[in-house]
């Protein structure tokens, strides 16, 4: 149509490119992954596949790892949400906290999980202000917080971590839509809870829904968080396969294989979920 | 504003600056704090010699030159590439678009472990098995990923018609790239240069599978440091990690507002 543009409009180069730069390498990477899986690479024993899907120890995992991806949302959610209800004006305090929760946004994971440990270990700085108020007598007192079967230090870190990017996905939301939708509802007689509830909330979360996604699957495959915070047993997914994968035993790097594929498949489910939900592709 | 909401509004703002702030001033004082145990609240006295460590001790500062070297040719090439494969799959169907954010996503959202062991035995049958270049090529999938994104998102908001224009005045593409278009694209490209450094320099899983331990990053680094115990040191390297970060953010910021004053 614009055969001037410094582009051609054809289709098939983009698909093309996208294919070779981002296509290939992840069909290399989960082809062999496959291959591993079923014995033909990486010097793997055949069998994996049956052997992962019996271990209960696999589905524990799964289960920790969906827990902490979960909760951590969850609360991320629930934070950003609540900043951008309160603090959506143009007063000096709007622009100042919206400021402050945007910090932990670019810190690198691994940072902000060794500051997590630093602050929430048993002999961390709260424990340490704990026993300055004697509250506790030793650090043993303290509640174990972090490397802990419910994973609280690792979900905290997640949450610090992940609630600075919902919150700005939440800002830039109620900003694009304005108060008209509100506006109306509160002339039509709808008190400030039933706005609440019925137009802002939904209309805020759809537009989220997306990003939601995002923050679920990038803490499910983080593998940084839970090195550093995670319990030792179970073992959270990507700690699992880093275990099998480096296991002395040679048929344990055919189940590290099989378990990352499952990994995989989990978090191709949420891409596909993601595409499905966005507005403005 | 009634009172209950402006209540509120003090307490979440109370709770989230100590909650945002918290973190990065553990991390400021451990830092500067030697053998500072349980129960002190605060350190005896500060000392510096932690900082000197990460410059010139030569194994902390392999790591932060191997960190910084992946991270600027992460920014460049992937920007490179995903500027043109954004625009053109802007410009093109809806179909193909939504393929090409598909692909893009998929890079993005993949677990780094089970991406990193399947790139790792293919880096390996390409001899660059623990090699700097086998990890850039590693970090460069997610890194794609997310500036595709980044790209189809500022060309499927683009206005052509300033192109269309200069192209029916006669400019060629060349000079349509070096007065028009490049200079438009500051902002984004500033950002996408940001984002693509901060994707390799906070990657921890790619590296340790594709390089295999042979090459050390600063995150690397940094959980090294930590396992065997040494606080101090770690929390160096976790500020190291951190400031960068925060400077790359804030020149993008500071580009985008720059352009945003002549574009807008």
């Amino acid at each position: 149509m614009n055969s001037t543009s410094v582009f051609p409009r054809a289709s098939l180069l983009p698909l093309i490119m996208a294919g070779a730069l981002l296509g290939i390498p992840m069909l290399i990477g989960t082809g062999y992954l496959i291959a591993g899986a079923l014995g033909v690479v990486g010097n793997a024993a055949p069998g994996a596949l049956g052997r992962v899907l019996g271990d209960a120890q696999v589905w524990r995992s799964a289960l920790l790892s969906l827990w902490i991806a979960a909760l951590g949302t969850a609360v991320s959610l629930i934070g950003a949400v609540s900043v951008a209800l309160l603090f959506s004006g143009n007063e000096r305090v709007d622009r100042a906290i919206r400021s402050i929760a945007a910090l932990p946004l670019p810190v690198p994971t691994v940072a902000a999980a060794v500051a997590m440990l630093l602050l929430l270990s048993q002999s961390g700085w709260l424990a340490r202000v704990a026993s300055q108020l004697h509250l506790i007598a030793s650090p043993a007192d303290f509640p174990a917080i972090v490397n802990d079967p419910f994973a609280i230090g690792l979900i905290t870190a997640v949450v610090w971590k992940e609630m600075p990017f919902l919150t700005l996905v939440a800002l830039s939301l109620q900003s694009l839509r304005g108060p008209a939708f509100i506006d109306a509802a509160r002339t039509l007689g709808a008190s400030r809870i039933q706005t609440l509830r019925t137009i802002t909330l939904p209309l805020l979360l759809r537009g989220m829904a997306p990003s939601i996604i995002a923050v679920f699957v990038f803490v499910l495959g983080s593998l940084e968080l839970a090195l550093i915070l995670a319990p030792s047993a179970p073992l959270a997914l990507p700690l699992l396969i880093q275990e099998r994968r480096t296991a002395l035993d040679m048929a344990s790097h055919g189940e590290a294989y099989v378990i990352a594929l499952l990994a995989t498949g989990l978090a191709l489910l949420a891409v596909l979920l993601h595409e499905w939900l966005r507005e403005d592709a | 504003m009634n009172r209950a909401l402006s209540r509120s509004r003090v307490a979440t703002f109370v709770v989230l600056t100590l909650f945002s702030v918290a973190p990065l001033l553990m991390l400021v004082m451990t830092s500067l704090a030697r053998g500072w145990f349980y129960p002190a609240v605060a350190p005896d006295a500060i000392d510096f010699s932690a900082w000197q460590d990460v410059f010139t001790d030569e194994t902390h500062r392999g790591a932060l030159i191997n960190s910084l070297v992946l991270g600027a040719a992460t920014a460049v090439i992937a920007t490179a590439l995903a500027l043109p494969l954004g625009r053109l799959a802007a410009l093109s169907t809806r179909a193909v678009r939504r393929t090409v954010a598909l692909l893009a996503f998929a890079a993005v959202a993949l677990p780094p472990v089970a991406l990193g062991i399947g790139l790792q035995l293919s880096v390996l049958a390409l001899g660059l098995g623990g090699s700097l270049f086998g990890i850039l090529l590693a970090h460069l999938v997610p890194a794609l990923g997310y500036l595709t994104l980044v790209f189809l998102g500022v060309f499927t908001r683009w206005d052509p018609r300033l192109d269309e224009a200069a192209a029916t005045l006669g400019a060629s593409d060349l000079v349509r790239w070096k007065l028009l278009l490049l200079p438009l694209l500051r902002r984004p490209i500033a950002e996408a240069l940001a984002l693509g450094f901060l994707v390799s320099w906070s990657q921890v899983a790619l590296t340790l599978l594709v390089g295999g331990g042979a090459v050390r990053t600063l995150p690397l680094d940094v959980l090294a440091m930590l396992q065997s115990g040494q606080d101090q040191r770690a929390a160096v390297g976790a500020l190291a990690l951190a400031f960068p970060a925060l400077i790359v953010l804030a020149i993008a910021g500071a580009a985008a507002r720059n352009t945003s004053a002549v574009v807008a």
